[in-house]
């Protein structure tokens, strides 16, 4: 069932896809462990499985998976929903008019036979689709990533034709946005609250733990050397030449322009504070004469007409 | 025993502890009458109490003695009797009767007034204004007296300890009217147009349901200063009421014609214009102002010369800003370094002027002093804004006018419709 691709397609894979089906998955088995929190139901046992499509671009013998979205599942027929795909379809040809549905993706450890359905269904909108599974069980063993993509070819067994995946090659392609945007998701940590400023706070986080571990090792030869000046250690002149050529190395960065581009630099930040505050405060205000003007003038848009009714 | 006696003996035995206090004033408040009927006796009676220690009877007596007709000898010693109490009398017990502490207030300000001292009674009135208000926030009816003594005596330096606190409770309107109005025209007096303006921008801008004189002289104000500051007025701001956006402009026509004038940037014109509404202006007292008006817009001119050129000689810069001569055009350059108006230097050997840009760097300590004082300001003033926000969204005034508008979204919708098609 899984021999490797003849076609001679290269697959792209943006790495937001991965990040798509991913957060699918993640979001709808927390909501179904919220649901069943009180009914304990047996399909609670097994995970779920998510589906949507795949969209991007076709170029000659090359694909390139840009986006995906969510497809509405039928559990009881065993199908997608097809009026919601197309409408969602439709939509999605207004933001990127130059992407087609390339197929579909589904989580799993590995492609089922009941797949073959869903994927057969989908091939009046695209006559080759291409399947991706997304494998949710972690494997630390595993280096690679559990994202396979499938191809459909049709194989004659046993004397019949049938449709059977194969497994294809891939490679994951980024554009500078996108890899920007993803190693901060991949960043972010849900105790950080989750804003967007958590890459920079991270790395101020960097800089004050390093500043704080400066300070702290500079504060324990300051109380060295105080107990050997009150006689407490013995005084020894090999340690205090280390610590002497030490402390040269630190006001590195006293000089006239330093201090010059430190207080401008504090300055602009400043500024940027003093301009948000204020933003926040003009908008307060007229958040304030708003109501101001609904509650006391009578003379707005609608004057005198209250007495009618 | 007389019962004016005996009234002294309670004011000088009730005036310790807050209990005792409280029974004074409601014993005081109830003599009232027997006061008022042995008016010429109060004056003796008066040396009896101590204005630190009785400040509640005293004030009580003070109030009753002064309510008469009052000659131009006594007035002196009024004044300065009012003055010793308003500068000893315990802020506590005077806040329990603060109407009469006004009334004193008032009849000393009329007295000096009368006196034509209006200097006399700075001093007093601003221990007035801080004994009687509840924090520097609060306005009390004494702030508008107090300003308009310091502008009769031309002490604009006294009115600003006073003008420094922002005021957020207001008693009533015709206090911050006028507040704000004397305010305006302390800080003309001081030159500092920008606060001048931001207070004049107060009264015009003040809620108001009828049109007020106070907010007419105002706006006259506040056109003047606001082309002396910035070269234009700008429109109403939209939590104007409508009554001053509609009815303010009518007012002051020959102030709207300066404005329009000015917009030109020709002094002759501005000059033509000045000298048609001469007697308009006189008659409000604003001919210094509108005075002021003229000489900025040569200035106004030459800052808008130093965005074009980098240099420019002395004689072109006579011309182009139709300056006399380039002795005149170097006194306002001169003048203008000065002021910190422009940046430019100017070569006495060729009469050249080179402008420069603002040397401001912004890499100074006090800057971030400055910038940090504003950042806490502004702080301050969103929470204030919030507590408001709150408070008037729970108004019922307002939940009901919200309650309201949604029906008459509806309606309204519906019949501007076939008015589309008539």
């Amino acid at each position: 069932m899984s021999s490797s691709s003849s076609s001679g397609l290269t697959f792209k894979l943006h790495p937001l896809v991965i990040v798509n089906i991913s957060d699918h998955y993640t979001r709808v088995k927390s909501q179904q462990a919220h649901l069943n929190n009180g009914v304990a139901s047996p399909s609670s046992s097994h995970p779920p499985r998510v589906f949507g499509c795949v969209i991007g671009v076709q170029r000659g013998r090359t694909v390139e998976i840009f986006n995906s979205f969510e497809l509405l599942y039928d559990p009881v027929t065993d199908s997608i929903d097809r009026s919601f795909l197309l409408k969602k379809q439709e939509l999605y040809k207004k933001v990127f008019p130059n992407f087609y549905i390339l197929g579909w993706y589904s989580t799993g450890t590995d492609a089922q036979e009941s797949d073959m359905q869903i994927h057969k269904a989908l091939m009046d909108i695209n006559e080759s689709p291409v399947y991706v599974v997304l494998n949710p069980s972690i494997n630390h063993a595993q280096k690679d990533l559990p994202v396979t993509i499938y191809e459909s070819e049709l194989h004659v067994i046993d004397g019949i034709p049938q449709l059977i995946f194969v497994r294809s090659s891939y490679t994951i392609e980024t554009v500078e946005a996108e890899r920007i945007s993803v190693d901060h998701v991949a960043h972010l940590k849900p105790s950080d609250g989750g804003s967007a400023a958590t890459q920079l706070a991270a790395h101020l986080t960097g800089t004050y733990s390093a500043i704080k571990m400066l300070n702290s090792r500079v504060r324990i030869l300051h109380q060295y050397l105080l107990s050997m000046q009150r006689g407490d250690i013995p005084c020894d002149n090999s340690l205090l030449r280390q610590v002497s050529s030490l402390l040269r190395r630190l006001p590195a960065i006293e000089s006239v322009k330093f201090q010059d581009d430190f207080l401008m630099e504090y300055n602009d930040t400043l500024l940027m504070t003093y301009l948000a505050m204020f933003t926040n405060c003009s908008s307060t205000m007229n958040e304030l004469v708003d109501k101001f003007n609904t509650t006391y003038d009578k003379h707005t848009r609608r004057g005198g007409r209250t007495a009618f009714i | 025993m007389d019962s004016v006696d005996a009234l002294i003996a309670q004011i000088q035995g009730l005036s310790s502890s807050p209990e005792d206090i409280n029974a004074l004033h409601t014993h005081l408040n109830q003599s009232e009458e027997l006061l008022l009927s042995n008016v010429n006796r109060l004056a003796n009676s008066l040396e009896q109490l101590d204005p630190s220690k009785h400040s509640l009877g005293y004030l009580y007596l003070l109030e009753a003695s002064t309510s008469g007709p009052i000659s131009r000898e006594q007035s002196g010693e009024i004044v300065r009797c009012i003055a010793r109490f308003i500068m000893t009398c315990e802020a506590e017990q005077i806040r329990l009767a603060p109407e009469k502490f006004l009334s004193v207030c008032k009849r000393l300000k009329d007295q000096v007034m009368l006196l034509q001292v209006p200097i006399q009674g700075i001093a007093p009135l601003r221990g007035a204004v801080h004994k009687l208000q509840s924090s520097p926030e609060h306005l009390t009816p004494l702030h508008p007296d107090f300003l308009l003594l310091c502008i009769m005596a031309k002490c604009y330096k006294a009115g600003r300890s006073v003008l420094s606190d922002d005021i957020i409770e207001v008693d009533q309107p015709k206090d911050f009217f006028l507040y704000c109005y004397y305010g305006g025209m302390i800080h003309v007096g001081l030159k500092n147009f920008r606060k001048a303006l931001e207070y004049l921008h107060n009264v015009v801008t003040a809620p108001m349901t009828s049109l007020n004189a106070i907010a007419i002289e105002a706006y006259k104000k506040y056109i003047l200063v606001s082309l002396i500051y910035s070269g234009q007025v700008p429109a109403f701001p939209k939590y104007t009421s409508s009554v001053a956006q509609r009815n303010l402009k009518c007012y002051s026509q020959p102030y709207i014609d300066l404005v329009s004038s000015y917009a030109t940037g020709k002094i002759s014109e501005l000059e033509t214009c000045f000298e048609a509404n001469m007697e308009k202006y006189k008659s409000d007292n604003n001919v210094g102002l509108v005075k002021q008006v003229l000489s900025s817009l040569s200035k106004r001119n030459i800052q808008r010369l130093t965005q074009t050129y980098l240099t420019l000689s002395l004689q072109d810069i006579a011309n182009l800003v139709q300056l006399g001569n380039s002795k005149q055009a170097e006194m306002h350059v001169l003048e203008m370094i000065q002021d910190g108006e422009i940046f430019a230097t100017i070569n006495q050997k060729d009469g050249m002027v080179s402008f420069h840009e603002d040397p401001e760097q912004y890499k100074s300590c006090e800057m971030i002093e400055r910038i940090d004082s504003s950042i806490q300001r502004v702080m301050a003033l969103t929470k204030t804004l919030h507590a408001i926000d709150e408070r008037i969204s729970c108004d019922p005034a307002y939940l009901a006018k919200m309650g309201r508008e949604r029906p008459r979204f509806d309606l309204d919708d519906f019949d501007s419709v076939p008015q589309k098609f008539l």
